[in-house]
């Protein structure tokens, strides 16, 4: 009752299949450079001086740090998101005449302010992992943003507005230009949330941004944890 | 040298040795298990799984402390294979165990593949957006692209493995060496102070906006920002020093050689001929709750040819199963106004089911052969006349 396969067979068999093993292991490699050709693709634009060829002479920070718009506020560090692919996040409800706009690179929320004139202010939402330097090194980014001088730690507690909504705790801050040229105004909101800082920032024509400073209080009020 | 030969082959045969990687097996899952706490489930499978060795920093000090799941589960198999050269014929009483045992090696064989050729990717549309690519989790790439032409950008996309490297890179469509002259795996950007924090970078957003390393994260729901000071080299002028980073929100734009390029640090793409469009990202609750009920994406594929222009409701345990590729529901973001979607794509997906089946009908033929067998030794023993 015994019946002996074609044992040569088997070998063979094996021996491809082994083979075909150490060919894959010898070909697992993520190291190759690749080139290809692709339609023309639209990236969010820098500002100026981000954007300049590198063979020409730079634009001044001061300049560009004191000169926000919507294009510059998506670029500056503020702007600058996490890479978070998915997992826990924060939701809000945006009052109805904010228009809502594409996510450009990576931020969280993007929204265009529209007020008499067609002047514009940029809200945008981003987030990253850590403190990001702390409470005092983002609001005197932001001060520098409207050419504020830095503030010191004592005068830290002074600087911000801070209240709790649905559980998040927010630092809020106020920043008026100090250049009567160019009178910008930015208004920031930063909560700590999972391991990173949310940043909410309002940046556009002064007198814009100061109408819309209640809406945007009650804005962050709405912010809460995503349910899942 | 036959001597050592012999000495192989009872070593690659013994079932001493199954029952040895077994129980490293065990082993390994148990301590990987335990390090899960510390590394996240991506960071263990990289270090105790996809591995030959497993390595461990004793005191700044990289030791092998453990054979990865590779070395066990390819050992396992060879063990397997090389067993049942030596040693089995096939008899019909033993069938079952044969298919059993094809079962097994073709689980272990589907886990290597899977390993070595399944690729997950994520795409993230915004409602009305269409792209025709997907990208990675955790993979990245610095691309120089040639972006003169109105029409079409030339892509040269360099694996981030090789920035880490520091390993120089010559290619026939640039016009420049590309090295890198920092890495950072993990890092935050931030704005340099007035005096002036040192930077590497010569040129671009570098001269404003400096990297900070920070330590590699394993957590699942955080990413890794990673950064490099990459030089451009050429014969004569060259484009100087870049500062790249998947934290950068776009690309920078430099000219050279009277051609405009962009250079940036990005999540490794995967394109496809044929692009997704997001119609509408749904959240449904339920009345009066904030519980959700279901997320949807009704999605527009499209095919240049015009071969496909449908569209198609991607919703849980519902994935859009197209070219190859799985699109499941991964998450939203945006205020419902943006999809996440994960993108699979596994060519072994169908070894493990058929190793199962393999197995479950190799026992229970092995149990019906056995049953029989006893059923008939026991008729011919109750059948015998009974021994005065």
């Amino acid at each position: 009752m015994t019946t002996v396969l074609c044992l040569p067979f088997i070998r063979r068999t094996t021996a491809g299949l082994l083979l075909t093993v150490a060919l894959l292991l010898s070909g697992c490699s993520k190291t190759e450079v690749t080139s290809y050709r692709v339609a023309k693709e639209k990236d969010t634009e820098l500002p100026g001086s981000m954007t300049a060829p590198a063979n020409t002479s730079p634009t001044p920070p001061e300049k560009l740090t004191s000169t926000p718009s919507p294009a510059a506020a998506g670029a500056d560090m503020a702007a600058t998101p996490v890479p978070t692919a998915s997992g826990p996040g924060l939701t809000w409800t945006a009052p109805a005449a904010w228009r809502a706009k594409p996510l450009g690179a990576m931020r969280k929320g993007s929204f265009d302010l529209v007020g008499e004139g067609g002047a514009t202010a940029d809200l945008s939402i981003t987030a990253f992992p850590g403190a990001v330097g702390g409470d005092l090194a983002n609001i005197n980014r932001w001060r520098g943003q409207v050419a504020l001088p830095p503030i010191t730690e004592a005068e830290l507690p002074k600087a911000a507005e801070r209240f709790t909504a649905n559980g998040l705790g927010f630092a809020v801050v106020d920043l008026a230009s100090a250049d009567p040229a160019n009178p910008q105004r930015i208004l920031g909101g930063m909560t700590p949330y999972q391991g990173a800082v949310w940043f909410f920032k309002l940046t556009g024509p002064d007198a814009l941004v100061a109408k819309a400073k209640p809406a945007f209080l009650d804005f962050l009020k709405t912010v809460k944890t995503a349910t899942p | 040298m036959k001597t050592i030969l012999r000495d192989l082959r009872d070593f690659l045969v013994s079932l001493q040795l199954t029952v040895a990687l077994l129980v490293f097996g065990m082993l390994l899952v148990f301590a990987a298990t335990l390090d899960q706490t510390n590394l996240g489930i991506w960071g263990i499978q990289q270090k105790w799984f996809h591995t030959f060795i497993v390595w461990q920093d004793v005191r700044g000090v990289n030791l092998p402390i453990f054979p990865g799941g590779y070395f066990i589960g390819g050992l396992l198999l060879i063990n397997l294979l090389a067993a049942h050269i030596e040693r089995f014929k096939f008899t019909w009483r033993k069938a079952g165990i044969f298919l059993t045992h094809v079962g097994l090696i073709l689980l272990l064989i589907g886990e290597l593949l899977s390993g070595l050729w399944q690729e997950d990717f994520h795409l993230r549309l915004n409602e009305g957006e269409t792209r025709n690519y997907a990208e990675a989790f955790r993979d990245n790439e610095l691309v120089v692209t040639d972006v003169t032409d109105e029409k079409f950008d030339d892509v040269v996309a360099i694996p981030e493995i090789l920035l880490a490297r520091h390993t120089p890179v010559q290619h026939p469509r640039l016009p420049f060496r590309v090295v890198a002259k920092a890495h950072y795996p993990n890092s935050i950007l931030q704005m340099r102070k007035p005096d002036g924090t040192p930077t590497l970078a010569t040129t671009g957003l570098g001269r404003e906006v400096v990297a900070v390393p920070q330590p590699i994260t394993y957590k699942t729901d955080e990413a890794n920002m990673p950064s490099a000071y990459v030089e451009l080299i050429a014969p004569d002028a060259s484009p100087g020093i870049f500062l790249v980073s998947t934290g950068l929100v776009a690309p920078q734009r430099f000219d050279y050689g009277g051609r405009t390029w962009k250079i940036g640090l990005r999540a490794k793409r995967i394109y496809k001929p044929y692009s997704l469009t997001l119609v509408k990202f749904s959240h449904d609750r339920y009345a009066g709750t904030e519980i959700p009920k279901n997320f949807s994406s009704r999605i527009k594929l499209t095919t240049p040819d015009g071969r496909d222009d449908r569209e198609v409701l991607v919703y849980m345990n519902n994935p859009l199963r197209y070219a190859g590729l799985t699109f499941y529901q991964s998450g939203f973001a945006n205020n419902d106004r943006t999809t996440i979607l994960q993108v699979v794509r596994n060519p072994s997906w169908l070894l493990p089911y058929v190793a199962c089946a393999l197995m479950t009908v190799g026992l229970c033929a092995q149990f019906f052969i056995h049953l029989v067998a006893f059923v008939q030794k026991r008729r011919a023993k109750l059948s015998a006349p009974a021994v005065a």
